[in-house]
């Protein structure tokens, strides 16, 4: 009797009984269809593409699925970094006295069977230049002519030399014209024709790279099989020989960094292309199914100034921020070791252009001989202090009461940082200048601020006083010192943030920006770092190290590169085990 | 109650005018436009001013209202600056899962809480009360997400039982060779922990409402009479109290369901579920002013026509009520 009144109330809660019996029996019999797809790589990431179209989708996240797609002319090679002819059949003929660089291309077919001819490197460019496509524009407008002078050569006609055309111009990603022609001409007289441009959605692009998106679930996985008519099938292109070896890719979409690496973990995914956060590698280094890449990346974390105001005007007082900050610090206890060290605003990764005799603020120095440097450079600079932060003895003390050199008190200054939940490293890095700053007495406060609102208050409004913010992919070519620095770029929106004006480094920008001669850019690029450093406009923190998971048991053949093993190159070359 | 619905009918769409409106506003009064957020040294001043003004974002900011008035009296959302598609492509491919999964869960909750409340209110300082009361406050005040994390390491990796998070197998949905039931079943293996966690988190509440009806209805004239009539137990609480304690419990549910278009961003992101309450988020971060107007002004007019819903109900359910 007492089971039948157990069994009866067991029905009044069916819905509830329903639920587990569903979960129970689910987990019995769905289990099985986790199974490692044959020769499919399967990698995690934590957004999708915005779009196929490759005018549009030029953020980091489309740009891993795009860069399997759409080639440029020429590609660095992951070891040297050296440009190589990827689409392009050997390296361009520069003639610098008529500015014309002549291109051949390779025999190529578009994933749809047809030939890519130069016609498609015409239209790419011409392309660009019409509708001032965003992020490609500034690296085609000195281009006064490019032509088509047979099938499979480009001749390119500069109206002034220009350093970026080989590393920038030549290595955008090419377009079929055939694919864009229609729409091209049927936009021809609109107004807002490149918004036109930009909302166009194709199914199925047509691609020169190893990979085309077969099927793509909207937030859940792209699938890329492997392309048949990829150019560079058996081919050994930069001594590397390439496949792809796999028959396609299955980019899987997680909402949040740990869902992907418990899916690492567990054998859901082989590779997660994202950069594992120093909080998991204690977990992770220990799984012998887990293989890591550690990769230096090219990218520069920093704190800028507000040159427009006092005392931030004042190089000596810049100079002595520079000497408390202890960057040592920083990689250890906040990037966990996972770093290094910054002293220009160009890494060291960049071999080319690092030039690594800068001024170095404060290298090497203790706490106490960094505040004792810190002293002397504002004091000789007419600072003063109720108590000063080193006493008669030399003994570092507790400082009250800084005076700027008209003698009144210095003003509180604010760091802005963006919030811990956005970037712990940058916001716990502005917390600990303040604390730095403080130990001579300067009034300081880091405030953490959202992203949006840092960005509208630095950039555009200019109403800040100090700023910690970076960058984490650079690219090779320094020409950002000049959009960084040049007094042009002054102006709200401008990418001159901290307002830095001077004519000697405005002059070498330019002279920089027109050298082709690599030599010579190299030498007038280190001259420009010795300047910046010297007046620190911005002081570079540190370079992130990233760190890469991949399963060891299932492919094998990674090609390690400055940003990391997630590159063509590694994706063309890996072999399943 | 023609002249009832009416009146609400008109209420709604004054209501919806001025959502409309405070949309607008709030989303241009925070700061930076879209292309400001692309902190990326290769977009130079010129190229980001052009792409401005070709997102009409140059417009003075009446005539960009103007417009976007018009576009919603046309049905026209526009386009999203992220993903340059239509935004009402982008909103019906993510609702069907948002509401396939919280509305299962709401109405799955709501089963067992008023079942379980009905239990817990009758058998009132019992040991049967004391834990559904208990387990209803202990899960009703979880940190979601915390609870969410919790179940994936647990069942997902430590036990395998489950899929870490994600919405289906790339296996099942390549296969050309797969049936639709294959697809749907594989869905609903997705969906459990989703599930599961929805309903741990949103069970007590209705558990509770439903207790606490419940117990005043106990206390009414007309169950002394039903006993009274020597009616079962049984009768008097299924047929007799339950009903007449099941009006707020409506109210809760009609606008959890409403609410359940709405999606829940943190769910959605810790199972990597592809609903709109993660869209809806991204949206509002990226400044995809379309993308986010249209996915609010959506939320707001199904919960004010549940609103309206839910009233004309009352008049059915409870004949007191007359409008």
């Amino acid at each position: 009797m007492v089971t039948i009144k157990k069994f009866r109330r067991l029905l009044l809660n069916l819905p509830a009984a329903a639920l587990l019996a569903a979960i129970a029996v689910l987990a019995v019999w769905a289990a099985p269809a986790q199974s490692a797809g044959n020769g499919i790589l399967k990698i995690g990431v934590l957004e999708e593409p915005k779009s196929l179209n490759l005018w549009l989708a030029s953020d980091a996240w489309s740009n891993r699925i795009l860069s399997l797609m759409y080639q440029p002319l020429y590609l660095r090679e992951p070891n040297s970094m050296e440009l190589v002819p990827w689409l392009a059949a050997e390296q361009p003929d520069f003639d610098h006295k008529t500015l014309t660089c002549t291109v051949k291309l390779r025999p190529a077919k578009w994933s749809d069977g047809s030939d890519f001819t130069a016609e498609d490197v015409v239209f790419t460019g011409h392309m660009i230049y019409l509708y001032q496509m965003p992020r490609h524009y500034s690296k085609w407008k000195f281009i006064e002519k490019v032509e088509a002078v047979d099938k499979h050569t480009v001749r390119f006609v500069l109206n002034k030399p220009m350093a970026i055309f080989l590393s920038r111009t030549l290595t955008t990603p090419i377009v079929q014209k055939k694919q864009w022609a229609s729409l091209v001409k049927q936009l021809e007289g609109s107004e807002r024709a490149l918004q036109e441009i930009l909302q166009h959605d194709f199914e199925e692009p047509s691609v020169t790279g190893p990979f085309v998106v077969d099927k793509w679930k909207k937030g859940v996985f792209v699938y890329m099989k492997k392309n048949p008519h990829f150019f560079g099938q058996g081919q050994t292109i930069g001594g590397h020989k390439l496949g792809p070896h796999i028959k396609g890719i299955i980019f899987k979409i997680y909402g949040t960094a740990d869902a992907a690496i418990l899916a690492l973990r567990k054998g859901d995914i082989d590779f997660y292309w994202n950069d594992i956060q120093a909080g998991y590698l204690k977990s992770i280094e220990n799984d012998p199914d887990i293989k890591l890449f550690t990769n230096t990346k090219s990218g520069v974390y920093y704190l800028g100034f507000n040159l427009r105001r006092a005392p931030m005007d004042d190089v000596a007082f810049r100079r002595a921020v520079a000497t408390l900050i202890a960057k040592e610090f920083i990689i250890k206890r906040i990037l966990q070791g996972y770093g290094e060290v910054l002293h220009s605003m160009i890494p060291p990764g960049n071999e080319v252009f690092y030039n690594p005799n800068v001024p170095k603020h404060g290298a090497g120095l203790d706490r106490a001989q960094r505040v004792k440097a810190a002293y002397e450079i504002l004091s000789r600079a007419g600072y003063t202090w109720e108590t000063p932060p080193v006493d008669a003895q030399g003994k570092v003390q507790k400082a009250r009461g800084i005076k700027t050199p008209d003698g009144k008190p210095l003003r509180e200054v604010v760091i802005l940082t963006p919030p811990a939940d956005y970037d712990p490293h940058r916001a716990m890095s502005g917390q600990m200048i303040q604390e730095w700053l403080r130990e001579v007495g300067i009034p300081v406060v880091s405030r953490p601020m959202a992203f949006g609102a840092l960005i509208q208050t630095v950039k555009t409004q200019h109403d800040f006083d100090c700023f910690v913010l970076g960058y984490g992919k650079l690219a090779l070519d320094p020409g950002y010192l000049r959009a960084f620095f040049h007094s042009s770029q002054d102006k709200p929106k401008g990418w001159n943030m901290s307002g830095y004006n001077n004519p000697e480094f405005d002059q070498l920008a330019t002279e920089s920006d027109e050298t082709m001669d690599t030599a010579k850019r190299r030498d007038l690029i280190f001259k420009m770092q010795e300047i910046l450093m010297s007046e620190v406009p911005y002081i570079p923190l540190y370079n992130p190290v990233l760190v890469e998971g991949v399963r060891a048991d299932r492919f094998t053949g990674w090609v390690p590169a400055l940003g990391g093993i997630g590159n063509i190159w590694s994706l063309c070359e890996i072999q399943a085990k | 109650m023609k002249r009832f619905i009416i009146k609400r009918m008109a209420q709604v769409v004054v209501v919806l005018f001025l959502i409309l409106t405070v949309l607008f506003v709030l989303f241009r009064l925070a700061p930076g436009d879209p292309v400001e957020r692309m902190v990326d040294p290769n977009l130079t001043l010129e190229e980001a001013e052009h792409l401005v003004e070709q997102l009409g974002l140059k417009e003075p900011i009446l005539t960009q209202y103007g417009i976007y008035l018009k576009n919603f009296a046309m049905g026209h959302f526009g386009h999203s600056f992220h993903y340059g598609q239509p935004v009402a492509e982008v909103i019906w491919e993510k609702l069907p899962n948002t509401i396939l999964l919280f509305t299962t869960a709401v109405i799955l909750a709501a089963l067992v809480g008023v079942s379980w409340g009905k239990i817990a209110a009758w058998s009132k300082g019992k040991w049967k009360d004391l834990a559904f009361t208990v387990a209803a406050l202990v899960t009703h005040t979880l940190f979601l997400p915390w609870l969410a994390l919790l179940l994936v390491w647990f069942f997902g990796y430590r036990l395998e039982w489950f899929p870490i998070t994600g919405m289906m197998s790339e296996e099942v949905w390549l296969d050309p060779d797969t049936a639709w039931w294959q697809k749907a079943w594989d869905v609903g293996y997705h969906m459990m922990l989703p599930l599961l966690t929805l309903f741990l988190i949103h069970f007590g509440s209705y558990l509770l409402v439903m207790r606490s009806s419940m117990l005043d209805t106990l206390k009414e004239d007309y169950i002394v009479t039903a006993r009274a009539k020597g009616l079962s137990e049984k009768a008097i609480r299924n047929r007799h109290a339950a009903p007449n304690a099941m009006l707020p419990v409506v109210t809760s549910v009609g606008l959890s369901l409403a609410f359940s278009i709405n999606g829940g961003a943190l769910t959605e992101t810790v199972f990597s579920w592809p609903g709109i309450g993660r869209e809806l988020v991204f949206a509002v971060s990226h400044n995809d002013y379309p993308l986010a107007q249209a996915c609010f002004l959506l939320i707001a007019t199904v919960v004010l026509f549940s609103n309206v819903v839910v009233d004309v109900l009352y008049a059915y359910l409870d004949p007191r009520i007359r409008y």
